[in-house]
């Protein structure tokens, strides 16, 4: 995999500007009125830049702007309780890219993005189950998978995309 | 090859997720809506025995929420949150999807006779 090292100063550089993309997506989506009345179901475009940075850059640069991009995501929406769905959906997320950035070859790097998305979906149902201390909140189960590998794959071919530019742009 | 094994996973998920969803569906037969904050039951109404519509105020510290019951039918029409989730969901007159607004922890769900799995699958 690509991994560029960049130490000090040029990382911090790159992990803000990256975060503030993602913030960026993510608030501007958030505007967006829903497609559906089921809540949850959403596109997920911030999800471009975590897959990029697990890929492109590592593990740990990913959880950065992740974390970064969750807990300002949560400050700018007024929201202080989407942290804790968030949060979860997104650890659970960013574990299972941590198990894809190993298995996939660099031409399925779109893959990873419906399988991260299922993860979200189902840690912010099993954070939302522990909040209202009941599991008739997996009811939503069944939508959220079929949404989230939609969106997943799109926002995957999007990622993929991405990170074949960006090779190209530091040749 | 892992590939194969991912395109499986994610076909997989999703015929399941369907195939909940159609297995699901279907009207609920005697609707009884529950009413539960933190878990805590607060109302029980028997949809099919409610003559003429009504709303009922549920507030406590962490704000509130405006509940609309119709024959057959409930919805939210007021939350104290930004996010208005609950009461953008509409109406629901099955055990299908639960209302849930997460800042109150309120959930209205639907459970009824019709041998239904009671809007608690899965």
């Amino acid at each position: 995999m690509t991994e560029r090292r960049a130490n000090g100063a040029g990382r911090i550089t790159r992990l803000a500007l990256l975060t503030a993309i993602a913030l960026t997506i993510f608030l501007v989506e958030a505007q967006l009125p829903a497609v559906t009345v089921i809540p949850g179901i959403k596109l997920g475009l911030a999800n471009i830049v975590t897959v990029y940075a697990m890929f492109a850059l590592g593990p740990g640069d990913a959880l950065l702007v992740l974390a970064g991009r969750v807990f300002l995501g949560a400050v700018f929406s007024g929201q202080m309780m989407t942290l804790l769905y968030s949060g979860a959906g997104g650890l659970l997320s960013w574990c299972a890219l941590c198990l894809l950035r190993r298995g996939l070859s660099r031409e399925r790097i779109w893959l990873a993005s419906p399988i991260a998305a299922l993860c979200h979906n189902l840690g912010q149902l099993l954070a939302a189950a522990a909040v209202m201390k009941t599991w008739a909140v997996m009811a939503y189960l069944p939508y959220l998978t079929i949404a989230g590998v939609i969106a997943g794959l799109f926002t995957g071919v999007a990622a993929q995309k991405l990170i074949g530019r960006l090779e190209k742009l530091k040749k | 090859m892992r590939t194969k094994v991912i395109v499986f996973l994610l076909a997989a998920a999703v015929a399941v997720s369907a195939g909940a969803l159609l297995l699901r569906g279907g009207q609920t037969e005697n609707p009884v809506a529950r009413i539960t904050r933190d878990g805590v039951l607060l109302e029980e109404i028997d949809l099919g025995r409610v003559a003429k519509p009504y709303s009922l105020a549920l507030e406590d510290e962490s704000g509130g929420n405006t509940v609309l019951v119709e024959p057959g039918r409930i919805r939210v029409t007021e939350a104290s949150c930004p996010d208005q989730v609950c009461v953008n969901q509409g109406w629901i007159d099955s055990g299908a999807v639960p209302i849930i607004c997460l800042p109150n922890k309120l959930m209205i769900e639907i459970v009824g006779g019709g041998g239904d799995l009671d809007g608690t699958a899965g």
